[in-house]
């Protein structure tokens, strides 16, 4: 429950707050005087006596308030860091099943292992978000229909339970490139603008797009200020997406390189990083990371933070001189009545 | 019975000095350590269109089944104690796809309940609903995640296409290895199920010619070929298969409840089920010494006077 500006775990206790007259109405130290006008008029006794009083309701008015466990409700505040807002758009097709950078014929057979592109992909992004503390991260389902499945988000706990779970199982049959691009947009949408916009795309293959959706993507990712960083995990060391002199035939129509020459066109910050090996990979990741520093404003969640200790605190101050009069009282007593 | 003055100052006194060292140790004692029972969980939820079929009682309201799920789910992680897991799943064609690994339920509540919100049936791959070979893959990606989850499968039960009950797929795990909950989903009655457009539109009903009747398998081995025939042909309506999904529960070593009403139900039916975790979480334990402390004090400031003078 929230009360001035405070969440109390317990308000309840703060019903019993009348309790602080007690000390007024009642004072069981009071000696049995036969005649009170033989007692002479000291104003000293009087303050004194006036203080212990006030000194008692602070006590339990204090011990009340720590008690009822008051604390400052979470909240977020803005800062300056250093970082991009990252969007993940990691292929999930059947094909990220199969080996990557193989040597062997025999290993180009074997789906779903542990150096499964898809596996691979996992290792490398793991390691990137952690390495990565003010960055935001959103990921994109990536299949028949793509949707943004975790918008924009500082947890780190959630970026890598969903990049780990994009590892798991078997791929899905159907991807559509040009969707999962339009919703990758979509996530930076009435965002106010914070700092550097990726979309990190990581994938073995390309598509061919309609012209509408091609223009619909460029006109988007133009307006919105957007970057696009793509890890190309190759299938044929030979084949380039930039054209080449001794070109094989085969590679002058593939879809990757059409889709190469699209993000090129668009007009915006755009590289790719061609992976043949886990070093080009961790190449690649080591470049984006190093490329995006820039300054970017982090809103962060300040945990609620219990206050009780105030409180004790200041019961503890009053306490200490009632503590120590009534100390000093029983030694005097005890005297008087050796 | 009334004391004598110096032993109430006495009295006094004692009571004073232990409030100052209780308040004392409320504010300096270290904080101790408490075990705490935790639970790890894996939704993973039914997406096919059966689930858009508007039969789901949630209180006094008829919602969707889809969105009841979503809503049991939710209300299910809120009433899991802080320390505990969750991950989050779908279900469509024949298998389960787990989209987030089981995480703190607490401090990535927004987080999952950001992407609960997404499940939506459009993202399903293919327009099939093969139930019992969902939970099994859904069984064995469990077994993939440390600390191993407990599968709660949100679902109406519907199979599409149909399986015969002597064909079952084949379950190749061990029943009960890993430890399950069937959470069933909708009414008793047969009702037509809507179908959606790539867009996640209702556009119209399933009709009865659309929608496979019988056992694909089955249909073609001749010894089954009496029992199809006299199958009814409601496959293009749903309700909530409840017998079905017990004889796969306990096939698979699951537990089955039927529509619960609250989460606490399968809350205890997990916490039966699976091993619990303990979790040691750090403890204050300064509201108790403050309160002893508020206790004494209050007690020398009764107005005590106020009984005795009525004895006198």
């Amino acid at each position: 429950m929230m009360l001035f500006g405070l969440e109390w775990a317990f308000p309840f206790v703060l019903l019993l707050l009348p309790m602080v007259l007690l000390p007024w109405f009642n004072n069981n130290l009071d000696k049995t005087v036969a005649w009170t006008a033989l007692v002479p008029h000291d104003p000293l006794s009087r303050t004194i006596s006036l203080t212990l009083k006030v000194l008692s309701s602070v006590v339990i008015a204090a011990l009340l308030l720590a008690v009822a466990s008051p604390a400052i409700p979470e909240r977020t505040v803005e800062r300056f860091g250093e970082g991009a807002e990252i969007v993940l758009l990691l292929d999930r097709s059947r094909s990220m099943d199969d080996a990557f950078a193989v040597t062997t014929q025999a290993a180009n057979y074997a789906v779903g292992g542990d150096n499964s592109k898809r596996r691979v992909a996992r290792t490398y992004l793991t390691e990137f978000v952690k390495k990565r503390p003010d960055d935001r991260f959103g990921f994109v389902f990536f299949s028949t229909n793509s949707i943004n499945l975790l918008p924009l988000t500082y947890s780190k706990e959630a970026i890598l339970a969903t990049i780990e779970a994009n590892s798991l199982g078997k791929g899905l049959s159907d991807t559509n490139l040009a969707d999962a691009l339009m919703n990758s947009a979509l996530m930076f949408e009435d965002q106010p603008y914070r700092g550097s916009r990726i979309v990190l795309l990581v994938s073995d293959g390309g598509q061919l797009m309609t012209d509408e959706a091609m223009e619909l993507i460029t006109k988007r990712y133009k307006e919105m200020n957007l970057s696009i960083y793509w890890i190309y995990l190759k299938a044929r060391q030979g084949m380039t997406l930039e054209p080449s002199e001794n070109d094989n035939i085969l590679y002058t129509d593939l879809p990757e390189r059409k889709v190469h020459e699209f993000f090129k066109s668009i007009g915006i910050p755009y590289r790719a990083f061609e992976a043949g090996s886990l070093e080009e990979f961790a190449a690649a990741m080591d470049e984006i990371d190093e490329q995006q520093y820039q300054t970017l404003i982090v809103e962060e969640l300040v945990p609620h933070e219990p206050k009780s200790d105030w409180f004790l605190w200041l019961a503890l101050l009053a306490m200490l001189p009632l503590a120590s009069s009534h100390l000093y009282s029983y030694w005097g007593v005890r005297k008087a009545h050796e | 019975m009334s004391l004598s003055y110096p032993k109430r100052i006495f009295l006094t006194a004692l009571v004073m000095l232990i409030s100052l060292l209780m308040i004392m140790a409320a504010l300096w004692l270290p904080e101790v350590d408490r075990e705490i029972e935790v639970m790890d969980s894996l939704f993973v939820i039914d997406i096919t269109d059966s689930m858009n079929v508007e039969d789901a009682r949630f209180g006094k309201q008829t919602i969707n089944r889809l969105e009841w799920a979503k809503e049991y789910t939710r209300q299910s992680i809120l009433s899991m104690p802080c320390g505990s897991h969750a991950g989050l799943a779908i279900f469509s064609e024949a298998r389960s796809l787990i989209l987030m690994t089981p995480v703190e339920v607490c401090t990535n509540y927004h987080d999952l309940m950001q992407m609960l919100s997404q499940f939506h049936p459009t993202m399903a791959w293919a327009r099939s609903s093969e139930v019992s070979k969902a939970l099994y893959t859904s069984i064995r990606q469990a077994k993939e995640i440390t600390p191993q989850p407990t599968v709660v499968f949100l679902t109406d039960g519907h199979e599409a296409p149909p399986v015969h009950e002597k064909l079952f797929p084949k379950f190749t795990d061990t029943p009960g290895e890993v430890p399950g909950v069937i959470v069933g989903i909708g009414g008793s009655d047969l009702v037509p199920i809507p179908k959606t457009n790539e867009f996640g539109e209702i556009e119209g009903y399933w009709e009865i010619n659309e929608v496979m009747h019988k056992d694909v398998y089955a249909s073609s081995r001749g010894d089954a070929a009496e029992l199809n025939n006299n199958r009814p042909r409601t496959e293009h309506l749903s309700s909530q298969k409840k017998s079905h999904m017990e004889t796969v529960a306990r096939r698979i070593g699951f537990e089955f409840i039927s529509s619960p009403k609250s989460p606490q139900h399968l809350i205890k039916e997990m916490q039966k089920i699976s091993d619990s975790r303990q979790q040691p979480v750090k403890y204050d334990l300064f509201v108790w010494l403050a309160t002893i402390a508020l206790i004494l004090l209050v007690l020398v400031f009764l107005p005590y006077n106020l009984f005795a003078n009525q004895h006198d």
